[in-house]
Parts: structure tokens; C-alpha cells; sequence
């Protein structure tokens, strides 16, 4: 009981000894060890996670980018659209324009024109008229009678 | 009855020669205590070996699982004791927890605790103190270790010298005192009061106690250490 044997204390170093060699080999090295590339494993995983989060966003952002792009080209469209219809629409107003001007002028050329016909063919009838009643007169009366029924007649026709 | 109840006591307590080995001129005696440090260490390895066979990583057994709390809260518990600078030492020192609990509650399967035996705790307080010095050396360098005896004061210097023996002196007889008298009160109980009162006690006594003075060796060892090392 209380007596101390060297051999036994020795005995106990030495299993105490094995025994934590064997704990070593057995216990503590390979749970340290699978922990340790449960870890790695784990991080790695996480590593990987953030990556393809970090790529999604970009693509993301590059989506945005071309989306906005295609915006700003639509309007764009819009606005040259717009204005090459603004731009037909003043020509096509303008072309309009000129034409009414243009028929407006020819009408009233044509207008004149008949008018100075009219007139003229007026004036040749009368001057018949005149032809005819002064031949009739000359042939009917003399002198002053004459001159006065002659005035008289075409005061008369020109009155009309 | 008392007389043979004497005997008894000293027949439990007595550590006997199992078998001698003969190595040339030595005559190596291997005592009852170490015979059960053997299967102790067997029972230890082989429930080691058995608890490690087949490590994964992901998708664990339940087996593994258990080892990895088991591994987990030992070296938590040690390691934290220890300190930082003392990590290294946790694996030693969860050997020897785990070695001096499953000594304290093997006499419950009806071996003889080796911690009953003197020059078992005797051998465990040896290694903690060379472990103790050792670590001083190893993370102060001789000369600062040696530096540590006279401080906080010059005049401690003795009593500081004299802690190299008294503190595994101490811890080797607390460990066997624990052990012995708790197994001394457990078959005087057994004598008095059977059947179920010893039951009882045993709880605390066989089981309880055994575990609290693993720990405590195991305590008081790294608080040694971590003092050793600051």
C-alpha cells in the first residue's frame, strides 16, 4: 500500500508515457486532423459561395448596364424618329403650301387673263356696235342729227 | 468480525506482485497496480481506436460525432486551464485526466484502482513536476527559470524552492488519500449498512469523487504549468 517500489513508479512513467503516445496516435491526431479539413472544406466552400456571389452581382451590374444602354438607345431612336416626322411633316406642309400658292397664282393669272379676253371681246363688240349703228345712222340721217342720234346711241349702249 | 474486516481492508489495500520479470541481472516485479494500469490503458486505446475508425468530414457518424464532443469539451476544458501559452501540454495532461478517471471508478468492475496504490500517484505527481520545470525551462529559457524562485521578493526563495517538492508531494497524496479513504469509508458502509445505503454512497464516493479528483489533479497540474510558463 504505502510502500514505494521503484520499479512500479517506473512502470507508471512508462505507461503513462505509451499511453499518451497512443492517445496521440489514436485519439487526439486524427480528430484534430479531420476538424482541421472540416474547416478547410468549410472554407473553401464559403470561398467559392462568395465568388460566385461576387460574379452573379457583376453580372448583375453588366445586365444593368446594357439594359440602360438599351434604353438610352431607344430614346434615342425615339428622338431622331421624331424629328425626321417633324422634319416631313414641315416639308410636306411646306410643299403643300407652295402648291395652294402655286394654283392660287395660276388661278388668278387665268382669272385676269379671261377677264382681259372678256374685255377685249367687249370692246371689239362695241366698237361693231358702234361701226354698226353708225352705219345705220350715216345711212338714215345727216349732220348734226346725226352726230347727236350717234351720241345719243352709244351713250345708251354704253350705258347698258 | 472486526479482525476480519482488518484484513480484509489490508488485503484489498495491499498491492501484490502479479509476476516477475527477469532481465538479466534486474528482477523486475510487476505489481497488481500496474497490471490494471494496463487494462485501463487497453480499455482507453481501444474505445479511442474505436471511436476514430472511419472520419468524414461531412455527413458523421454518430460514433464520430461523440468523439468529436468527447475530444472537443477535453482539450476545451484542459486547454482552458492551461492558458495559451501552455496549449501545448493539453494533450498530456487530457490523457492523464482520462487515465486517472477511469482508474478511480474501475474498482467499481471489481479491479483494484491503480490510483490506490502510492507509487502510481506518486509516478503522476513526478511527471506533472518534471512537466511543470520543464515547461518553465522550455518557455523562459534556464535563466529566467531560474530567475522565477526569487520573485515576487528575494526572501521566498526557499519556500519557492521547497514548492518543487511540496507540490507533487501533495498532489500525489491527495489523489491517493482521496482515493484510499473513499474506498475505505465505501467498505466500512458495506459492512454496516447493506444493501442499498452503499449504493447510494457509491454514487458519490466511487464515482463522483473519482472524476473530481481526475479533474483536480489535472487542475492543479496545469495551473502549475500556467504559472510555470507566463
Amino acid at each position: 500500500m504505502i510502500n514505494v517500489s521503484f520499479w512500479n513508479i517506473l512502470w507508471t512513467v512508462v505507461n503513462l508515457l505509451v499511453l499518451f503516445i497512443a492517445f496521440k496516435i489514436f485519439f487526439f491526431k486524427p480528430i484534430a486532423a479531420i476538424i482541421a479539413k472540416r474547416q478547410e472544406e468549410a472554407n473553401e466552400i464559403f470561398k467559392s459561395a462568395k465568388e460566385k456571389e461576387e460574379t452573379a452581382a457583376e453580372k448583375a451590374r453588366q445586365y444593368d448596364e446594357k439594359l440602360a444602354d438599351a434604353e438610352e438607345e431607344k430614346k434615342q431612336i425615339l428622338s431622331e424618329a421624331r424629328k425626321n416626322a417633324d422634319g416631313q411633316y414641315q416639308q410636306i406642309v411646306a410643299q403643300a403650301k407652295a402648291s395652294a400658292s402655286e394654283i392660287k397664282t395660276a388661278a388668278a393669272t387665268e382669272a385676269n387673263r379671261e377677264k382681259e379676253q372678256i374685255i377685249a371681246s367687249a370692246k371689239k363688240e362695241i366698237a361693231d356696235i358702234i361701226v354698226d349703228a353708225t352705219t345705220k345712222v350715216v345711212g338714215g340721217q345727216t349732220g348734226a342729227q346725226v352726230d347727236s342720234s350717234l351720241f345719243d346711241e352709244f351713250i345708251d349702249k354704253a350705258g347698258e | 468480525m472486526s479482525s476480519s474486516l482488518a484484513e480484509r481492508l489490508i488485503e484489498e489495500l495491499n498491492c501484490e506482485t502479479v509476476f516477475t520479470i527477469h532481465l538479466g541481472s534486474f528482477e523486475i516485479p510487476v505489481m497488481e497496480s500496474v497490471v490494471v494500469t494496463w487494462i485501463v490503458m487497453a480499455v482507453l486505446i481501444l474505445i479511442a481506436i474505436i471511436l476514430t475508425r472511419g472520419l468524414k468530414t461531412q455527413n458523421i457518424s454518430k460514433r464520430q460525432a461523440f468523439a468529436e464532443l468527447v475530444y472537443e469539451k477535453l482539450t476545451g476544458i484542459v486547454g482552458g486551464m492551461l492558458g495559451e501559452e501552455g496549449k501545448i501540454y493539453t494533450g498530456y495532461l487530457t490523457t492523464v485526466l482520462l487515465y486517472i478517471g477511469l482508474s478511480n471508478i474501475i474498482g467499481l468492475f471489481g479491479f483494484k484502482s491503480p490510483t490506490k496504490d502510492l507509487n502510481v500517484t506518486a509516478a503522476l505527481a513526478l511527471m506533472s513536476i518534471v512537466l511543470v520545470e520543464f515547461a518553465g525551462i522550455y518557455q523562459n529559457g534556464v535563466k529566467k527559470w531560474l530567475h522565477k524562485f526569487t520573485e515576487p521578493v528575494a526572501i521566498v526563495t526557499p519556500f519557492n524552492i521547497l514548492d518543487v517538492f511540496t507540490r507533487p508531494l501533495s498532489l500525489c497524496m491527495r489523489l491517493f488519500g482521496n482515493v484510499l479513504g473513499a474506498f475505505v469509508i465505501m467498505e466500512l458502509l458495506k459492512i454496516v449498512f447493506p444493501p442499498v445505503v452503499p449504493a447510494v454512497f457509491s454514487l458519490y464516493f466511487d464515482i463522483f469523487d473519482g472524476l473530481l479528483q481526475a479533474y483536480v489533479f489535472v487542475f492543479l497540474t496545469s495551473l502549475y504549468i500556467k504559472e510555470a510558463v507566463e
